[in-house]
């Protein structure tokens, strides 16, 4: 186990490495600049921003001081659009944000989306199951650009009892509703891989078994068939994680959060280069660990998996 | 399942988003007076939406418009606007006197000026902060609208004087470079029998004459580029100069040479390169704010943050948290702290319209920024109280390519101008006035701005005829222009608000009267924006321009040396035009020499004028204080929040004097 761990964390930074090499070079290729604006910077100003930042020189000589920067001493340098910030700071303030709102959605959505997916595979074919799968498509296809501002609309501009937007710290009322905006789309899929899952084990020997034992109903539900059904909810969890800790940016948009997917989206459209390339990497970073982290998970989950 | 229970289901669902529809439409079309709570705060605080997180809190940093209106919470300079006509008033400078050609400026400061920690504030600090913000390692975006200062380019470039080793003498401009104007007064010999500045009976001290004072009389000098190829090219490409330079040494333009001085304690001076009339209203501006000195040279460009950071206006920095807020307080250091009314400033930096006008119905707002209210929502917004209704010193319209067939010919691009009905765009888009000159309409007091051509569509067919390009009519009564080689056109606009619809009703109005059908290209931002600069584009481009200063100058400098429009327009009569409109002293002449510039440029087409913009923007009825001026820059210390709902705001506050 341990040299699989190592053996996957060795190739996690060469993969890095690439990831931010193909990033620096599509920011190379994108037209357009951190400076220009509606009003063209007269050339001669242009010239000296371009001294400042090193943009006058040789590509390699940019590419490898951003790589040097990186590989040795983790600095991503400081952002181009907002002067004197280092990238590595604002990652650090920003991540908390993304990170408590994804991590109480996917809590949220983990929690009704197993109930919900294990009543209807229990009930199958009743209302019940009818009712939770008409409830989780319909948080599958409304997108959330569309749900968060109808939440907004009931609960803040017509009944005022949320506030409508903005971060106030944790724990907050503001919380609520990017968070139920955030879970909707997780919670749909979670209830439909957990269904799923369940009703395959549900039909499956070992099941069969556990209640020829003697097993209480109980004991079978959740020892046997709740363990097993959700292993796809599990694999499910790495991607779904990273997704949701290193910001969405339409919900951080819609709720005026200072999330690091809010972040990402302004660097990119400002051509802040260190800023994406320190995010990029971040997330990278984050999908690539969480990946790992629900391999080893399944292996302790599945006595298949941990024997092979 | 039965069918039975799953049309119940279906029929629930369908039922529900329909009255969620039904109910968004309701609440948007309420007929309240005001939009949404009119309770104000508890505490004396203003909160705001302000626009985009700022680039930065060092003022010679930030060129956009959150900027510039945070620093003026945070910095003050020699002189302030006026909170309605955007006019310069007194701030750090109590008073000042003009030479006769607007080419030397004296301000005398006060002297209870002082920092956020107390230190007090004098000439220096001027000195130090212009030179701070033209200095090239700066880098400052804004550093071009301090060019006019003498010297100031050449100091921002690295440039070189040239000297006579053996004699100390510089060659001068005028000796090497064509058709340069007459060096203004503030760089001509004193003459004491010709006084620089009219007589001022409350002053009755002349100010005191200085070496500096008489080393800035001395003509304009001749300045090199600093790099030696670009500098080296230069002198070839002039036998003249070549021959001139033989010998001489080349001495780096420094910051003591920028036209600047202490003239005492208390008294900056100011040496223009040229006569700057408008330069007055230009100095309220960012890039003339104070920075402390001490504090930038201590952290660099990590001054800024909170725990370093010294500032001299009425407010001062509390938190900051990008992206989420910025405090401001008021600060007690400030010499004119008691007229301050606001405890504190919230400065939210959010840009979605939606979010924003969301918070601001809540009552979690008391003004938001400039073009927050959405388009679709405007003729609901409009019959508000709250609605702030008032022109902007803005101007849109949309750009040629002028350098690429078909557009080069100038009779194709009036052809496409007069085949557009701006009065109909304006009554459509119902916040805008129609535009046909290139300076916003009524904007400024007393010019004579010239009339641009009206709607006129046979006129533009026969234009486009007489270009090659005959335009016939069909049995039906529409219009086609076979002939015209439509591939070659297109119109490019960015992602944006209502740009769609601009290129959009200019594409129905081409084919309606000329019968030609011009692609539209949607662009992101940043890739729109290099596009255009690089007149990489065909045909047409959206655009638009704020003012920076209020004069008719800072539109019509758009098309001046070095003015960077995206046309490909350069003109040197239209340049010799402007210089002699700025070389005049008398205002109304001048103003009539500005008007003739732009009405040749209009005749030259680079540009379809389109509309004079309006200001877009609520806040709450008891915010006063707070007025919707062509710039939408506020100064802070005038806002309060009235409590007494009979002195409430009941509608657009009047930007006259009261």
């Amino acid at each position: 186990m341990l040299r699989f761990i190592v053996r996957r964390l060795l190739v996690t930074i060469p993969t890095i490495l690439v990831v931010i090499s193909l990033t620096w070079v599509l920011i190379k290729l994108a037209p357009g600049n951190f400076y220009s604006g509606e009003k063209q910077l007269p050339a001669a100003i242009e010239k000296n921003i371009r001294e400042k930042y090193g943009l006058d020189k040789p590509w390699y000589q940019q590419y490898g001081k951003t790589m040097w920067n990186i590989v040795r001493h983790f600095d991503f340098g400081s952002s181009l659009r907002y002067e004197g910030q280092s990238v590595n700071t604002i990652i650090r303030n920003s991540l908390p944000v993304s990170a408590a709102i994804g991590l109480l959605a996917y809590l949220l959505a983990v929690l009704v989306g197993v109930t919900a997916g294990s009543i209807a595979a229990l009930k199958q074919n009743t209302a019940w199951d009818y009712g939770s799968m008409a409830l989780a498509m319909l948080g599958i296809s409304v997108p959330n650009f569309v749900l968060g501002p109808i939440l907004v609309l009931i609960f803040s501009l017509t009944l005022y009892w949320l506030p409508p937007s903005r971060w106030a710290g944790f724990p907050s009322w503001n919380l609520v509703l990017p968070v139920l905006t955030l879970s909707a789309l997780q919670m749909a899929y979670i209830a439909r891989l957990t269904r799923a899952g369940m009703l395959e084990v549900l039909r499956s020997d070992y099941i069969r078994t556990a209640r020829a034992k003697g097993l209480s109903e109980r004991d079978v539900m959740l020892k046997h068939a709740l363990r097993g059904g959700l292993m796809p909810v599990i694999s499910y969890t790495g991607p779904a994680l990273a997704f949701l800790l290193t910001g969405t940016v339409v919900v951080e948009k819609i709720f005026a959060l200072p999330g690091l997917g809010n972040y990402f989206i302004q660097a990119s459209l400002n051509r802040d280069e260190p800023l994406i390339i320190g995010i990029v990497a971040f997330i990278a970073i984050a999908l690539l660990l969480l990946n790992l982290l629900v391999d080893i998970a399944y292996a302790y989950l599945d006595p298949r998996v941990r024997y092979q | 399942m039965s069918s039975g229970k799953f049309r119940q289901i279906v029929g629930l669902v369908v039922l529900a988003s329909l009255a969620l529809s039904t109910y968004s439409c309701t609440v948007v079309s309420s007929n309240e007076e005001f939009f949404g709570s009119t309770t104000p705060p508890k505490q004396n605080i203003f909160r705001y939406v302000n626009g985009d997180e700022p680039q930065s809190l060092d003022p010679a940093m930030g060129n956009g418009q959150p900027e510039a209106r945070l620093y003026m919470a945070l910095y003050e300079g020699l002189v302030e606007y006026n909170p309605k006509t955007l006019a310069p008033e007194p701030a750090l400078a109590e008073r000042w006197h003009i030479n006769n050609d607007s080419s030397e400026f004296t301000f005398h400061l006060r002297q209870n000026g002082r920092w956020s920690n107390g230190d007090p504030i004098d000439a220096n600090d001027f000195v130090y902060s212009f030179r701070r913000a033209l200095a090239k390692e700066t880098a400052s975006p804004n550093a071009y609208l301090a060019f006019y200062l003498r010297n100031a380019k050449a100091y921002n470039q690295e440039e070189v004087f040239v000297r006579d080793p053996h004699s100390g003498q510089f060659l001068l401009a005028r000796d090497f470079v064509d058709d340069l104007p007459p060096d203004p007064i503030s760089a001509t010999p004193i003459d004491p029998a010709k006084p620089e500045y009219l007589p001022d009976p409350n002053e009755p001290k002349s100010d005191p004459d200085t070496a500096f004072h008489q080393q800035m009389h001395t003509p304009l000098r001749l300045t090199l580029p600093g790099d030696e190829k670009a500098r080296a090219k230069r002198i070839d490409a002039n036998p003249k100069l070549k021959a001139a330079v033989a010998g001489k040494e080349f001495v780096p333009v420094k910051a003591e040479d920028l036209g600047i001085e202490t003239v005492d304690q208390y008294t900056v001076r100011l040496y223009m390169g040229q006569q700057a009339p408008f330069f007055l209203g230009l100095l309220a501006h960012q890039v003339f704010r104070l920075v402390p000195r001490q504090v930038v040279e201590q952290y660099g460009s990590a001054w800024t943050q909170p725990e370093h950071i010294v500032t001299c206006g009425p407010f001062r920095l509390k938190t900051w948290i990008p992206y989420d807020k910025l405090v401001l307080e008021r600060d007690p250091m400030y010499w004119d702290a008691a007229a301050v009314k606001l405890d504190e400033i919230y400065f939210y930096p959010i840009t979605d319209q939606t979010t924003t006008m969301n918070m601001y119905k809540v009552g979690e707002l008391d003004a938001v920024y400039n073009h927050a209210v959405p388009n679709p929502w405007l003729h609901v917004m409009r019959s508000k109280r709250d609605y702030m209704d008032a022109v902007e010193a803005g101007i849109d319209y949309l750009i040629m390519n002028t350098t690429k067939p078909p557009l080069d010919n100038v009779k194709v691009r009036k052809a496409f101008n007069l085949a557009i009905n701006k009065q109909a765009w304006a009554e459509w888009r119902r916040i805008v006035k129609p535009l046909t000159a290139f300076t916003p309409e009524g904007m400024f007091p007393g010019y004579p701005q010239p009339q641009g051509a009206e709607f006129n569509s046979a006129e533009a067919r026969r234009l486009l005829g007489e270009a090659g390009y005959p335009v016939t009519q069909n049995a039906d009564g529409s219009f086609s222009c076979s002939k015209f080689p439509v591939g070659q056109v297109e119109f490019i606009y960015n992602t944006q608000g209502s740009n769609k619809a601009v290129a959009e009703w200019m594409q129905a109005q081409w084919k309606q009267n000329l019968g030609i059908t011009v692609g539209l290209r949607n662009m992101e931002w940043k890739t729109f924006l290099d596009a255009r600069a690089k007149l990489e584009y065909k045909g047409f481009a959206r655009g638009a321009w704020g003012a920076d200063y209020m004069d008719p100058f800072t539109f019509l400098s758009l098309f001046y040396i070095g003015g960077e429009n995206g046309t490909g327009w350069v003109d040197a009569k239209y340049i010799a035009m402007l210089d002699e409109a700025n070389r005049t002293l008398d205002h109304k002449k001048r103003y009539e020499l500005l008007a003739k510039a732009e009405a040749y440029m209009l005749d030259a087409q680079p540009v379809i004028p389109i509309a004079t913009a309006s200001v877009n923007w609520v806040k709450k009825p008891y915010v006063k204080g707070m007025y919707p001026n062509p710039a939408s820059l506020y100064p802070w210390k005038y806002i309060y929040i009235e409590r007494d709902q009979a002195k409430w705001d009941y509608s657009t506050p009047k930007l006259t004097a009261d």
